[in-house]
């Protein structure tokens, strides 16, 4: 079996960064295909407070070359894994406003089991592996979000302790 | 040799740069860049033990030897999601 590090992302999978609004109803259809039967979707939005602050707006910047290289290994991790058909993860970069989505995930799978766990699994290694950065805005100023030390366990260790 | 050294985040912000050049002694390890910078930048040093580095974007060990052109990378906790 080749190592993880040489396996390349299916074709079908969606790997981005953005800079305008996403859509899920323009990304969800790419995952669909007839053989499935479910997808699972993760959005996840700008919250309008952290830490006791009411937020004003986000900004959100990344490593893009090694998240391109970070994402594409946890479609990898993802396939290899879970029995599921398409997997696309969407980030939004730059400046966004209380609500709108920040990451979109969708994961088809001829099931719906396969689906949810790979949909948690690639989550969760983003927040843990991938070199994106969140700057909060409130009205007292602004600070980097405290985050997570970045490895590359949270990559390529489904099931490790990054799964809570 | 010579090798392309980028910070984000915080790091950014402390070094005042995205994106340097460095030039170092042949078998330089990539502790050795980041004291370096830390020595010019005593905050930067606080955040050793928070940050992890990379080069030519795969996570890296601090002793890892450095060859030229490489592409290091000093990177803070993540927050994307």
């Amino acid at each position: 079996m080749e190592s993880p590090k040489m396996q390349t992302a299916v074709a079908e999978d969606l790997f981005q960064l953005v800079r305008e609004p996403i859509d899920a109803r323009a990304i969800v259809p790419l995952v669909k295909a007839p053989e499935d039967g479910a997808v699972v979707i993760f959005d996840g939005f700008v919250r309008n407070n952290f830490k006791g602050h009411q937020t004003l707006y986000l900004e959100y910047e990344s490593y893009e070359a090694m998240a391109y290289a970070k994402m594409r290994e946890i479609g990898a991790h993802v396939h290899a894994n879970f029995s599921i058909d398409r997997l696309a993860i969407v980030h939004r970069l730059g400046r966004l406003e209380i609500g709108e989505t920040s990451v979109l995930i969708a994961v088809s799978s001829a099931h719906r089991a396969a689906a949810f766990d790979a949909c948690r699994y690639a989550i969760e290694a983003l927040k843990h592996g991938v070199p994106i950065w969140k700057r909060e805005y409130f009205a007292g100023g602004a600070v980097w979000a405290e985050g997570q030390k970045p490895t590359q366990q949270a990559i390529s260790a489904p099931g490790s302790s990054t799964l809570k | 040799m010579r090798v392309r050294v980028l910070f984000f985040g915080r790091l950014k912000e402390i070094v005042g740069a995205t994106e340097q050049e460095a030039e170092l002694s042949d078998g330089a390890r990539v502790q050795d860049l980041f004291e370096r910078y830390g020595r010019r930048f005593p905050e930067l040093a606080d955040f050793r033990s928070s940050i992890a580095a990379s080069v030519n974007q795969e996570y890296a060990e601090w002793r890892a030897q450095l060859k030229s052109g490489d592409e290091v990378a000093f990177l803070p906790p993540v927050s994307g999601g």
